[in-house]
């Protein structure tokens, strides 16, 4: 990065399956984070709009409710990822100077996807998916699970556990669309209704609602509104799309070669200076638990294979040696497709700088964000401590 | 006798004899010597030309799954339950995604499986318009 980055403030809608004006949410994470930042709308030299599912121009006219400022605006999306490459652009903007202050703000309601699917996709007949859409990402995850189970062993209970870990992450996250009033067990996640052999639905992401915005600036801005707590810096930001590999699946919807997390990982390490032993905790774009599951292995957590130990001995939950998914993940916390990239890194920043309560990872210094985007790419932050 | 042709142009081919096989349509690269599915506008490796070529219509089961969740494009639930679905690896080294036949208990990596006319539409005159499907082959 040409000038070095940091988040000064975030904010966050709690992700939820319940209808809320979308409007609604993007304004109280958008505000949320300008109060943390301690700034002004007219402060911000860029505003970078996530999200999927929305109209033309959706978050542009959202911006309105936060001022008229004449500040930039821009909408991306990229699947999964729209939030961590929302976020990507803002920090490349103040990065390559730009700006000196930018705002990435995700925002979604899946809902609006699912009803999206009653009109006939272009290009089909009779309305019938096309040849590109035929499968759903559940049945993408399962077979990456059930090849897993064939070539290492792993077990349905080593899934259900990594599930119940990130339910019970996620009770005391006040942002967190399932929050349990009880600890979840292996079984009652085991006993929930099965949607792809191996997963059962309390393993499936939440698909919900929500909005999460982050706010990034220069030293000189983060130093001004610091306000006594801990600076938040940037790292790495990288993010790659595909490259062959054997057996490269072109069609559906895939989130590309497993490897795809490990290349951009190893990218992202090399630019923040660090190793994955320097990790405090690590936020996965975990779907399903196969994923984080192969996340430990692919982000170089651990070794090939030795993914399920680190499972059973307790190393990725809070308390353990890298906590996994501290807000709950995907699992837990929710999914709503724009906001999510941009909720790991509203936890990210909140735990280094040790606001996260009773989630809160202690002694927490590095940080690293991970999200998959369909069809498809893989984004890594790292946030440090300053 | 029922006309079959594919959902879209340019992924299978149905010949119009029941007897032939159906086939996948996908790209050989003669430069990085590698087959790719779909059919690619140029080699993603090299991004020298590529051929279109027919796909061996028959391979084995990388992985499967069984899923309980309405097919895409769908609000309903499958009326019989679920479905198959499972990675075929060709002959060519090309990977297929692919609704597959069969249940649950079915299935298991390394099965021998065959491709089919997965038909999704019928119009008034009968011409059924299809995707496709792999189906196990059975042990001689």
């Amino acid at each position: 990065m040409n000038r070095d980055v940091y988040v000064i403030g975030v904010g966050m809608h709690a992700f939820t399956k319940e209808y809320i004006p979308v409007r609604d949410m993007y304004f109280t994470a958008g505000t949320d984070a300008l109060k943390d930042a301690g700034i002004d709308f007219k402060d911000v030299g860029y505003l970078y709009n996530g999200y999927i599912g929305g109209g033309m121009m959706e978050g542009t006219g959202y911006a309105k409710d936060l001022g008229l400022t004449g500040v930039p605006v821009v909408h991306i999306e990229n699947a999964s990822a729209t939030g961590s490459s929302a976020f990507r652009e803002a920090v490349w903007s103040v990065s390559g100077g730009a700006s000196d202050v930018a705002m990435a703000l995700g925002f979604d309601d899946m809902a609006r996807m699912g009803l999206a699917r009653k009109k006939p996709a272009p290009g089909t007949r009779k309305g019938l998916p096309s040849f590109e859409n035929t499968l759903l990402p559940a049945g993408f995850f399962a077979m990456w699970a059930v090849r897993r189970m064939h070539e290492a062993g792993t077990t349905v209970e080593t899934f259900a556990k990594i599930a119940a870990k990130n339910w019970n992450h996620a009770r005391h996250n006040p942002m967190a669309q399932r929050r349990a009033d009880h600890e979840i067990t292996v079984e009652e996640v085991l006993a929930a209704p099965m949607v792809a052999y191996p997963h059962t639905a309390m393993m499936a992401c939440a698909s919900g609602a929500g909005a999460a915005c982050a706010i990034v600036a220069t030293e000189e801005w983060a130093k001004k509104n610091a306000n006594g707590r801990p600076m938040v810096k940037v790292t790495a930001s990288q993010l790659q799309s595909e490259v062959y590999s054997e057996g490269h699946i072109f069609m559906g919807a895939v989130v590309g070669p497993a490897f795809s997390t490990e290349r951009t990982a190893k990218l992202a390490y090399e630019e923040a200076g660090i190793g994955p032993e320097d990790l405090s905790l690590v936020q996965v774009h975990d779907a399903f638990p196969i994923e984080e599951l192969m996340y430990y292995e692919l982000l170089g957590i651990c070794g090939e294979g030795e993914g399920d130990r680190l499972v059973h001995d307790g190393d990725t939950a809070i308390g353990g040696r890298i906590p996994f998914s501290t807000d709950g993940g995907l699992i837990a916390r929710g999914h709503p497709g724009g906001p999510t990239g941009i909720a790991q890194v509203w936890d990210a920043t909140r735990q280094l700088r040790g606001d996260q309560g009773k989630f809160q990872v202690e002694g927490a210094q590095n940080a690293l964000v991970h999200m998959m985007g369909a069809g498809s790419v893989c984004a890594v932050h790292i946030l440090q401590k300053a | 006798m029922t006309k079959q042709i594919p959902l879209e142009e340019g992924y299978m081919v149905i010949p119009d004899d029941p007897d032939q096989a159906c086939r996948l349509l996908g790209s050989y690269s003669k430069a990085a010597d590698k087959t790719f599915f779909p059919i690619r506008k140029r080699c993603p490796i090299t991004e020298q030309s590529v051929e279109t070529v027919e796909l061996s219509n028959e391979g084995e089961l990388y992985s499967w799954s069984f899923v309980l969740m309405p097919k895409m494009g769908s609000q309903q639930q499958d009326a019989s339950g679920g479905f198959g679905v499972g990675q075929i690896d060709l002959p060519e080294g090309v990977r297929i995604q692919s609704v597959i036949d069969g249940k649950q208990e079915d299935f298991k990596i390394g099965m021998k499986m065959r491709l089919a006319p997965n038909p999704m539409a019928t119009d008034d005159d009968g011409t059924q318009y299809c995707g496709f499907k792999f189906i196990a082959i059975e042990e001689a």
